[in-house]
């Protein structure tokens, strides 16, 4: 720098969330007394617009060509502050911030203690700040085009309004069928109306827009790149069936030798499929796929004299010389939407679930009360010795939810009023039928939740407060040993049939898409949002958006507003067909960097390639930073053994002084 | 050993057009002594030997030579290097290739299977210095010494250096001719010199470091010495920023090797030639093979292995153990 540094040092209050622990005025006096700095001042909301004036004037009126905010995280207000700076005609790189909030008044309730810390803090700031470099900001073209993970509901939602917006999807789902979650239930809350009959014309749309393409039963193998030129692989699974001749007559499905050996995984393994199977009637695409996992002929490589299902297909669309196919393209923008697992109750044995064939899920309950379930809709079940209609039925709430011993301390927000709608639908198709509810608190919260409760309640269901202990088999009943805790009274209830209301948790396989798109998890173990309230479909990775179940559980108005939601929050970069690219890069040393390609492995973002150069006559190797794929993340400089690339703003003589004035020596 | 065959060898390397010279080791000018030696023709093959006197390694000179600017209008040399590897030798050739310090098609690795190599400082406490060079041959698993024109046999255990006594490797892990039959490893000794600074308390620790790191003269004899040490441009001789001082004292001399042990943690191939350089006799293979070893059970990673080796200190695994780490 050739002009000499010229300071300003703003101090916020932040209200009192500052100012109540650090003595504000005191540290001004101090900043106002530190090398270099012609202006202190402190404000009670510096982000404000009389705050912002404050900087803007000074730096016209007092030819300011530094500036030091002692305020909150820069992830909160960096951007603000940058934008004030080159308001006034200043390089928005000229701005340190001192995190005086975050990193001081909100962990420390000494006042005197934290009045010194942010007097250091201060005095770092002001030792670097002298040292920054002007940068500037780059925009790149943005692919318009976006990739939706996962088909269900929400990845059905926001793949339909980024395409209808104009823009190219492509909709990957890991099963055969799209649908997901959503398309197993029978009736939805609290209106009743019919899951099936409100999913399926859009899971038809999901696979007939023109702007959507549809790659069902594949998964996403890589993710390169960055916001706006994302580069994907997709790995297209083999379905062993030729979908363009498919007619999904079923044909084959009928003369598979193993038809009907295999629980059918679409209902919840109460029905049965063959190898060669739609996983329901509704399916999307209505193709067939041969499991190859049980396929005798894929297996064993020999099915009886020849495949049945060869000879029954007329169209001739079946193909065991089929390979898994590798897709790529590129996009924009990224919206997660891989949904949830339910809660396993084989972990809670006090419930017996893996013994007794009365005790079942709430989404075993579910194929069980549908008409296009493996029953017909028909509650009928097997009590271990015959096949019955149960006429004494029991709901228990909680199951995996709200329950420290098994890691899940959140509330699944939707066992209460499914479990309420599976109660009425019991005594719908079994009017005699005794039920009762045991609960913890009935959470009622979203719109008409509150009135179906009771609605449900005036139909005679008994909801008894306690969680019971155990279950257990006497004769050809089930007892529920339970406390009634409004009563204070233990009790012992005879039933033919239990329904566990299960949690919602992050699916088993989340870690796969955690290390594809570097997400992070929230300590529920659910993908992290950028920020729990002003930011809840992004993430800290740009331009990857979250929907529905995979943040946390959700019901299905909740789950398609987020979904409408993160294709909003999507569309911004497709539609602006420009990315900025932050100017805070790493930079190499080309004369120093030895070539050993360290940085090239360590970047987490593929951003520095080897390449070629002409030293004094020789050819030798140096890492190039990409500039648009580097996100100054610094692990490179870290690994350097010749310290040759270093992050701009965060250089070694940077920093040191920074450092020093913490307390260091140097 | 047969010398003959390794001269043949290395005659016939040395006269291809596209070699430039070959880097071995011929006898010193006095006692104990083995000298590099850079062979340029056929008829200097004669004074090449391999003996348990070449405990030096070799691989360092193929990152030492600098490279002059080449004058406009001329090509700069691209002919190979030939070189001499023992066991340890080659594995800093592979850690030299993981890092591309060196490229192998510029490369000729001729491999010498390495039945163990003397400490001439445990020989010269019995059998002291002499003017005139003394030859060393290995006899059984033992030593012969032609020591003032008698024939000694020294037995393994006395002479044997301390990095042959922990060596695993003994047979060459690159090459591209090898000379002479593979030697069948043998058990390595426990690291005695590590179990004895683990064995001391922290501050025990520190006065025993402090103690040997006082007497270091900054003379970066061990620096160089390593093969694996050859940034052109050292972060510890810049000024902007100055990580060690100039100064020779007990506090810079520390930042300075410990600044170094760590640039060497998963990449240091044990060959032993710092603290076989020191002048000041600073026991630095202690504090290197301390994180070899820490690398090799926390991490289950050895250096120099494998030319195609995903480089450790820039690789990562979700797995990785931290919890040992301050």
């Amino acid at each position: 720098m050739t002009e000499k540094p010229k300071l300003g040092v703003y101090i916020c209050h932040c209200g009192i969330n500052i100012a109540a622990t650090v003595d504000v005025e005191a540290v001004t006096e101090y900043a106002q007394a530190l090398p270099n700095v012609v202006i202190a001042r402190n404000y009670s909301y510096m982000c404000s617009d009389p705050g912002q004036l404050l900087i803007k004037n000074d730096i016209k009126e007092k030819g300011l060509n530094r500036v030091v905010v002692a305020s909150c995280s820069p992830r909160m207000h960096e951007p603000t502050f940058r934008k004030a700076l080159q308001e006034a005609g200043l390089n928005p790189y000229y701005l340190e911030m001192a995190n005086i909030r975050e990193q001081c008044s909100w962990v420390h309730e000494d006042r005197e203690a934290a009045t010194a810390k942010a007097k250091k803090l201060v005095a770092a700031a002001v030792a670097k700040v002298r040292l920054l470099e002007p940068l500037t900001s780059r925009e790149v073209d943005a692919e318009p085009a976006a990739l939706v993970i996962g088909a269900g509901i929400a990845g059905i939602q926001a793949a339909l309004d980024i395409a209808d917006a104009g823009f190219k999807v492509y909709l990957v789902e890991k099963s055969p069928s799209v649908g997901g979650r959503m398309a197993q239930l029978d009736k939805t809350f609290p209106t009743l109306d019919c899951s099936a009959c409100i999913l399926t014309p859009k899971m038809v749309d999901a696979a007939s827009h023109p702007n959507i393409e549809l790659l069902a039963y594949s998964e996403v193998e890589e993710v390169g790149g960055f916001i706006g030129n994302f580069e994907v692989k997709v790995r297209k699974k083999a379905r062993y069936v030729d979908v363009s001749k498919c007619t999904g007559c079923g044909d084959c499905a009928k003369e598979c030798r193993l038809a009907g050996r295999f629980p059918n995984e679409f209902d919840e393994g109460l029905g049965k499929r063959g190898a060669i199977y739609l996983p329901f009637p509704q399916a999307v695409p209505a193709k067939y796929t041969i499991d190859p996992e049980k396929c005798l002929f894929l297996t064993r490589g020999k099915c009886g004299k020849g495949p049945k299902c060869v000879d029954a297909c007329r169209a001739g669309a079946i193909d065991f010389e089929q390979k898994d196919e590798i897709v790529s393209f590129k996009v924009g923008a990224i919206l997660v939407a891989t949904g949830f697992d339910v809660f396993d109750p084989v972990r809670k044995p006090e419930y017996g679930y893996a013994g007794y064939p009365n005790v079942i899920t709430g989404l075993e309950m579910e194929r069980l009360v549908s008409a296009s379930g493996p029953t017909g809709g028909n509650i009928v079940i097997h009590n271990g010795e015959e096949e019955i209609v149960p006429k004494d039925i029991a709901f228990i709430q909680c199951v995996g939810s709200r329950d420290q011993s098994v890691g899940n301390e959140y509330c699944s927000r939707v066992c209460c009023m499914y479990t309420a709608k599976q109660a009425h639908l019991v005594k719908d198709k079994i009017p005699d039928a005794r039920v009762r509810v045991y609960y913890m608190d009935v959470r009622a919260f979203g719109k008409g939740f509150e009135e179906f409760y009771d609605r449900v309640r005036r139909e005679g269901i008994r909801y008894v407060r306690g969680n019971p202990s155990e279950i257990f088999k006497r004769g050809n009943k089930l007892v529920i040993k339970v406390e009634d805790t409004l009563t204070a009274t233990p009790l012992e209830d005879e039933v033919d049939m239990v329904v566990l209301a299960v949690g919602l948790e992050p699916r088993g396989d989340a870690r796969k898409i955690i290390e594809l798109l570097r997400l992070s998890q929230s300590p529920d173990r659910f993908f992290l949002e950028a920020h729990p309230k002003l930011r809840p479909v992004d993430t800290a990775t740009d331009g990857v958006y979250l929907a529905g179940c995979c943040q946390g559980p959700k019901d299905i108005p909740d789950t398609v507003a987020q979904a409408k939601g993160a294709a909003a929050s999507a569309l911004i970069p497709l539609a602006r067909g420009k990315v900025a690219i932050d100017a805070q890069v790493a930079e190499v040393n080309e004369a120093t960097c030895r070539g050993c390609g360290f940085c090239v492995s360590i970047c987490p973002y593929s951003a520095i390639e080897l390449v070629t150069v002409n030293r004094m006559g020789h050819m030798v190797e140096v890492a190039r930073v990409n500039e648009a794929l580097c996100k100054g993340c610094g692990s490179c400089s870290a690994g350097c053994l010749s310290n040759s690339i270093q992050p701009k703003s965060f250089r070694d003589r940077q920093i040191l002084p920074q450092i020093a004035a913490l307390g260091g020596t140097r | 050993m047969d010398l003959n065959k390794l001269r043949e060898t290395a005659a016939g390397i040395v006269s291809r057009d596209d070699v430039k010279y070959l880097i071995g080791w011929r006898r010193g000018t006095f006692g104990y002594r083995a000298a590099p030696y850079f062979v340029e023709d056929a008829a200097g093959v004669e004074e090449l030997i391999f003996s348990p006197l070449c405990i030096s390694n070799l691989a360092a000179y193929l990152t030492l030579v600098e490279k002059l600017p080449v004058p406009r209008g001329q090509e700069p040399d691209q002919r190979k290097v030939a070189l001499l590897v023992k066991g340890c030798d080659s594995r800093a050739v592979n850690q030299l290739l993981v890092e591309k310090g060196i490229k192998r098609d510029q490369l000729v690795v001729v491999g010498l299977p390495c039945p163990g190599m003397v400490d001439w400082k445990l020989l010269a406490e019995k059998y002291p210095e002499t003017e005139a060079p003394v030859e060393i041959s290995w006899k059984g698993d033992d030593f012969l010494l032609l020591y003032n024109g008698q024939e000694i046999v020294v037995p393994r255990a006395e002479a044997l250096a301390e990095k042959c006594r922990l060596c695993r490797h003994p047979n060459p892990l690159i090459s591209d001719v090898t000379v002479g039959e593979p030697v069948q490893p043998w058990a390595p000794a426990e690291d005695s010199g590590v179990a004895e600074v683990e064995a001391k308390s922290t501050p025990e620790r520190w006065a025993y470091w402090e103690e040997q790191f006082s007497k270091c003269i900054r003379c970066y004899s061990c620096r160089n010495a390593c093969p694996l040490c050859y940034c052109e441009d050292c972060i510890l001789d810049r000024l902007d920023p100055t990580w060690v001082n100039r100064a020779v004292n007990f506090s810079e001399n520390t930042a300075f090797h410990l600044a170094r042990a760590f640039h060497l943690a998963g990449r240091c191939i044990e060959c032993g030639e710092c603290e076989r350089v020191c002048p000041a006799g600073i026991p630095l293979g202690k504090l290197n093979r301390k994180l070899a070893h820490t690398v090799r059970e926390e991490y289950g990673f050895e250096p120099g292995l494998d030319p195609e080796a995903e480089p450790f200190q820039a690789s990562y695994k979700p797995e990785d153990p931290e919890e040992f780490i301050l």
